[in-house]
């Protein structure tokens, strides 16, 4: 026991390896920041939809958010891999493929953009119907209330679980490395079935996340909360 | 058609195998996990020794993916602890693990949301701290924090698609080796995912429901 515990805590071989590992971890945030930016524009489009008047605009918003909030997400990531480009391919009558870090991104925004769309749901719902109307009584387009009066609002509102969203998707991004994303746990897998010494390499991945989703997500929390005082006050 | 057949159909027992090992680990995972976020949350607040490792610990397992977690109870933990024993254990130890942190916080802001003078109330009438816990405290920590736990639930069903990595033969596991028979993922592939999307819809609706009657019936509006 204390031999296997001495080894797990040896991370000499993780540090051997750090280029490629930090590398790993470079693609692990380019994943995320591809699949945030795609979840949050469709998830602020369903979000628009649901609070739509029309019904059947609602309707589709509904449909979007129950699909993608009720999805796994490595099963997405599997489909839109595996599935989507031959769906594409037989459509376009041709020979199509998706590179694995796109279909990544696809998939995860989508899944994303489910939970997204309801933080931003309940955030324009929080916004009293008193601004709208005191914005189309100024003359204001839709649009305009939209951006000038809505959003702000609900930006600041939505800000605190968002971060919880994003550190959810951050962890998310880790399954891409099943369908050979080079991103960390890809590598560590691979050095692992080289070294034959999954002891330090795992326990050092556990670490490396562990550490960098602290930090990140108490630096985030921080970060917003100064943001919301300042625009508060 | 007869792809949908020969591919999904045709196929069903293995799927239905498939199922239930996913619903198997994931009951396992989800009563381990109730059970450990209470004792994670309890040595957090009212043991001072073991606070801080506590703390370490609720961190740990709530800044760690899923995967990451599932591959290092797979390969670490045995030659340490000499156990998990099987596939299936580490699946549900890593689930039970990830669950737990976030359990334990959800238990922490019902236990903090009590207010202070109830307890008191309850010393006042001679009751041991202890029963103060189990007649006061918890019933309502329980109600109050329903929703969040039927919720982990469901997180630990989308979760535990990733036990197929470590062959656990899930309802993954099964359509990703009749993907490798065939060669055709088209079908089987989205069966899987609107097998897993259906169902996890149904849980959480009926969670959900079973969360707001309960309250209901025990006098806290449904939020």
């Amino acid at each position: 026991m204390w031999d296997a515990l001495r080894q797990a805590l040896d991370v000499s071989v993780f540090w051997e390896y750090r280029t490629v590992l930090l590398r790993g971890l470079a693609v692990n945030f380019y994943v995320f920041a591809g699949a945030a930016a795609l979840a949050l524009s469709i998830g602020l489009a369903a979000a628009l939809l649901r609070v739509s008047r029309f019904r059947l605009l609602r309707w589709i918003g509904t449909v979007h958010v129950e699909l993608f909030r009720n999805a796994p997400d490595y099963i997405m990531v599997v489909w839109v891999y595996f599935v989507l480009p031959l769906m594409i391919g037989s459509l376009l009558h041709q020979h199509f493929e998706l590179d694995p870090f796109v279909s990544a991104v696809i998939a995860l925004g989508f899944v994303y953009s489910g939970y997204f769309a309801e933080t931003f749901r309940t955030g324009i719902e929080a916004v009293p119907l008193a601004h709208f109307e005191a914005g189309r009584s100024c003359g204001m387009s839709e649009r305009l209330i939209l951006w000038r009066i809505v959003l702000p609002q609900v930006v600041r509102r939505m800000l605190p679980e968002s971060i919880n969203q994003f550190i959810s998707l951050f962890k998310a991004t880790t399954i891409v490395s099943l369908i050979a994303v080079p991103d960390l746990m890809y590598q560590v897998s691979m050095i692992t079935q080289q070294e034959m010494r999954p002891l330090p390499l795992y326990t050092g991945a556990a670490l490396t996340y562990f550490a960098v989703i602290l930090v990140a997500s108490s630096a985030l929390r921080a970060l917003s909360e100064r943001w919301r005082n300042k625009i508060y006050a | 058609m007869g792809n949908w057949q020969r591919l999904v159909w045709n196929q069903r027992d293995a799927l239905m195998n498939g199922l239930v090992v996913t619903i198997h680990v994931c009951a396992i995972a989800f009563v381990l996990a109730v059970l450990g976020g209470l004792l994670l949350c309890l040595a957090r607040m009212y043991v001072r020794p073991l606070r801080s490792v506590a703390i370490v610990l609720i961190e740990f397992f709530r800044a760690t993916p899923i995967l990451v977690q599932l591959l290092w109870v797979n390969y670490v933990w045995p030659p340490i602890f000499g156990w998990p024993d099987s596939f299936f254990a580490a699946a549900w130890t890593a689930l039970a693990v990830q669950s737990s942190g976030y359990l334990a916080e959800t238990f922490r802001s019902g236990i903090e949301a009590i207010s202070k003078g109830q307890r008191e109330a309850a010393f006042s009438v001679g009751m041991s701290p202890l029963l103060a816990f189990w007649r006061v405290v918890l019933p309502q920590v329980a109600l109050s924090s329903a929703p969040s736990i039927v919720n982990q639930f469901t997180v630990i069903v989308k979760s535990s698609t990733l036990v197929s990595v470590i062959t656990v033969q899930d309802l993954m596991y099964q359509s990703q080796k009749i993907v490798n028979i065939w060669y055709e993922p088209i079908e089987i592939l989205t069966a899987t995912a609107a097998i897993y999307i259906v169902f996890i819809y149904i849980v959480s609706t009926a969670g959900k429901l079973l969360a707001d009657s309960l309250r209901r019936r025990y006098g806290i509006a449904a939020a």
